[in-house]
């Protein structure tokens, strides 16, 4: 146990709490008593790691069984990395602060492409080979769930196994597994082979991947068994499913420092970018009493004063209002803030605008995504232009002067009129806020405009399509510039050496591996940070490994194309993104999924209808 | 209304645990037990919690307080035990009692010390007519004579036992002598633990 090394460097870093653990609700158990050690990992910081809902389910979940011991770890800063380097301190459980090479397994949660390096870094860390090949004890195992690792090609070489989906059942299983295989002295090769016959599971060193000579992929093939797709994991009654009653509460202030409840997974809605709204299909709501419950109890294990509530989409709630008018009898008396993020536009009514109302009156943030009306129909953002007007003048008559709006570019079929589109949009909201005759007296109205870049990700309808060059997205924001020059409106951008790189380990495939072992070689890690990204050191390991990252980013790909995510099922055909893709180009939209079914296919897997 | 101070230790990985976050620390503790807590009435209405004294940063303490007003009339032990019940494992409520001395009123710290290095640096370093190194105050960083301000109590290998000024006014970090010492003898510190087992009045007094 490292807390008397720890005592001696952490009164020279930043931040120190957040490398300790003891906080409040955090688990102990004595070593000698359990059978099983998950080191949870998280790459990026802790105040970034501990606002994630899925780590705060999964370690609790684990803690519940009384024999496993699961414990938190995250990336340290550089200060922090450097003392435990020369202190000889290995990467540590915040729990235990024991090193996590000696646990059994070594999980990490992949939420977005930018903390692949951070991978690695915690791997070298934590004292181990960064290679799956090199590690040849059977323990740790190292693994990734989460949603990234619905293609996980790009790192496959680091990773052990993949578990794909949701983790509530699949987590215990291969535990329990693991056990099995410790206790009759298996090889790992051995255990692998046995995890990839336990549903969700993906182990990458048994597929045989083949290329065509134009740099596709030839061909996938399974080895020694392992099933030729691997299919997602949901958890069907998602009403019983296990929720925790209390949440670790960090002593400093983290991104999202409050309770969280989860009334959905899930989104009936179909935007054609966003991955997300396919990837946790089907949809799944929670009870009211349910949520009722777990709001309390939250609030009553953490002293939280505010309690949000998580889901892709809140106010796609079947019975939202009574929901809200359920939990603010609770949170009124109990004098706890309700938050609401992620409300839709077109459900934005009087109501529930008071309900958010008398919790706090900061900006209102709306996604129209597009510009005009047509761009919004190939994307599938079925808002109009009245949705957002309407929206705005309820929120402006409510007292509120900021709006925040956010857009992408690049989208396919985008042109310069859909720029001007954003210029419009931006015009009517100003003129609007001068009809409202009660709008606050002296003070104008304040657009925000963010506008990101359109990153093709697996598991839409435009994984086909190819993201639009450096110069063409430079035109795009050059020109909105230009001709938008009112000082009511704010503009802000991504930059464009984050989102290519994302965009290139998003859509790559398993040759990737070395271009980021490179990276990391040269000092790439904490990418999703601005101060420490290095994008050059980026495009020299590109360079060096000889790879083109245009060909992921940039190019088109044919519907017969195998991709490298198409062994992965996540329960939607391939055939119905083709079908979506097409309807996209012919500017055609697809209702929500409680209109009218777009036969994605996931309701095959729930035996019946998504919706009675 | 009810002035109580409650008195508790910070120990352990609790020790890390800056000033600013203590306070939300005790804010939760406070929800979480159903504590019949003060809140300042205005726009903006928090319980109402305060700090006799800082704490640095990385230093234990065994004799720390806070100042609260409880709306209802309740029996020190249970305030204790609802706290208890509620705060994280390394900060535990000691006792509650009455607010005998005002926070204005702390003049001294004493602090024991286990150190690990080289002694007769140590002793060389307390030795000193002048202990000068700079200190960071509000108005920037300013040059100080520490010895003036170091009250010696007990020093052998290994263990240091002083006192340093503390309180609204005036106040020496203890962190700020060894890293004097530090400095001066171009010397890095082993080991160290630092815990503050006193607070003292101007008129002498423990602070109660």
């Amino acid at each position: 146990m490292y807390k008397e090394k720890l005592d001696r460097i952490l009164p020279k870093v930043q931040k120190p709490s957040r490398y300790i653990g003891g906080e409040l609700n955090s688990v102990q158990k004595n070593p000698d008593e359990v059978s099983m050690r998950f080191a949870f990992c998280f790459p990026d910081t802790y105040d970034i790691g501990m606002s994630h809902l899925g780590m705060k389910i999964l370690y609790s979940l684990i803690n519940e069984v009384p024999e496993y011991w699961c414990e938190r770890v995250f990336m340290p800063l550089p200060d922090m990395e450097e003392k435990m380097r020369s202190n000889d301190i290995l990467l540590y459980g915040l729990e235990s602060l024991e090193p996590i090479k000696d646990m059994d397994f070594i999980g990490f949660t992949l939420q977005y492409e930018l903390s692949f390096t951070n991978v690695l870094a915690m791997l070298d860390l934590a004292g181990l080979p960064v290679y799956s090949k090199d590690r040849e004890a059977l323990t740790p195992i190292v693994c990734a769930g989460g949603p990234c690792v619905c293609n996980a090609e790009p790192i496959a070489d680091f990773l052990d196994l993949c578990i794909l989906g949701e983790g509530e059942e699949v987590n215990l299983e291969l535990m329990r597994l693991l056990e099995e295989c410790k206790r009759e002295n298996c090889s790992k090769h051995e255990f692998l082979v046995r995890a990839a016959q336990i549903g969700g599971i993906y182990v990458p060193s048994l597929y045989d991947i083949d290329y065509n000579p134009d740099g596709t992929i030839k061909s996938v093939t399974p080895l020694e068994n392992a099933p030729e797709k691997v299919k997602k994991r949901i958890i069907k009654d998602f009403d019983k499913v296990y929720y925790p009653e209390s949440f670790v509460v960090p002593f400093s202030e983290i991104v999202h420092d409050r309770a969280v409840v989860e009334v959905l997974r899930g989104c009936i809605r179909g935007c054609r970018f966003c991955q997300a709204g396919y990837l946790y299909r089907p949809f799944r709501e929670k009870s009211i009493d349910t949520i009722e419950r777990d709001t309390i109890s939250l609030c009553e294990t953490t002293g939280y004063d505010e309690v949000s509530l998580s889901s892709l989409s809140t106010s796609d709630y079947s019975e939202i209002e009574k929901l809200l008018g359920r939990l603010t009898d609770y949170t009124d008396k109990a004098r706890v803030n309700l938050a609401l993020p992620s409300m839709r536009i077109d459900r934005f009514s009087d109501e529930l605008l008071n309900k958010i109302k008398s919790v706090r009156k900061s900006g209102l943030t709306f996604a129209p995504e597009a510009g005009t009306q047509r761009l919004r129909d190939v994307i599938n953002k079925n808002i109009t232009e009245e949705n957002v007007l309407e929206s705005c003048r309820i929120a402006f008559e409510g007292g509120y002067t900021a709006v925040k709006l956010y857009f992408m570019l690049g989208l396919p079929t985008e042109t310069m009129e859909d720029m001007e589109g954003i210029k419009d949009l931006c015009d009517k909201i100003i003129d609007l806020y001068y009809t409202i005759p009660n709008r606050p007296k002296g003070k104008g109205v304040q657009i925000s405009v963010s506008l990101s870049t359109f990153i093709p990700k697996p598991f839409t309808p435009f994984q086909f399509e190819p993201q639009p060059t450096e110069e063409e997205i430079d035109k795009r924001q050059k020109y909105l510039l230009e001709i938008i020059n009112s000082r009511k409106v704010n503009i802000s951008w991504s930059r464009y050496s984050f989102t290519i790189l994302e965009a290139v380990l998003a859509r790559g495939d398993r040759r990737l591996s070395d271009v980021i072992y490179a990276a990391w070689k040269k000092g790439c890690k904490l990418d999703g940070w601005s101060e420490y990204y290095k994008f050059d050191k980026w495009m020299e390991a590109f360079k060096e490994c000889g790879i083109d990252p245009a060909f992921y980013a940039n190019r088109k790909r044919e519907y017969d194309e195998i991709l490298p995510w198409d062994h992965m099922d996540i329960l939607l055909s391939k055939d119905f993104f083709v079908r979506e893709n097409k309807k996209a180009h012919e500017e055609v939209t697809t209702p929500n999924c409680r209109e009218k079914c777009s036969g994605c296919g996931v309701n095959k897997c729930i035996g019946g209808a998504c919706f009675e | 209304m009810n002035n109580i101070r409650v008195f508790f230790e910070k120990k352990g990985r609790a020790i890390y645990i800056s000033h600013l976050d203590l306070y939300r620390v005790f804010q939760r503790a406070v929800k979480r037990c159903k504590l019949p807590v003060w809140e300042t009435q205005g726009f903006n209405p928090h319980v109402y919690i305060t700090f006799a004294l800082p704490l640095a940063l990385g230093v234990e303490g065994v004799c720390e307080s806070l100042d609260t007003k409880l709306t209802e009339d309740l029996n020190p032990e249970e305030v204790k035990d609802r706290l208890n019940s509620a705060l994280p494992h390394d900060i535990r409520v000691l006792r509650v009692g009455e607010q005998v001395y005002k926070p204005t009123e702390i003049e001294k710290s004493e602090y024991e010390i286990n150190i690990d290095c080289d002694f007769s640096l140590l002793s060389d370093f307390f030795g000193q007519e002048h202990i000068i190194t700079e200190k960071k105050t509000k108005k920037g960083i300013s040059e100080i004579d520490l010895k003036p301000f170091i009250e010696l109590i007990e020093i052998r290998e290994g263990f240091i036992r002083m006192r340093l000024p503390s309180g609204t006014e005036f106040n020496i970090n203890a962190n700020l002598v060894f890293d004097a010492f530090e400095k001066q003898y171009n010397t890095e510190i082993v080991g160290m633990t630092i815990k503050r087992v006193g607070i003292y009045c101007k008129n002498g007094e423990i602070f109660a």
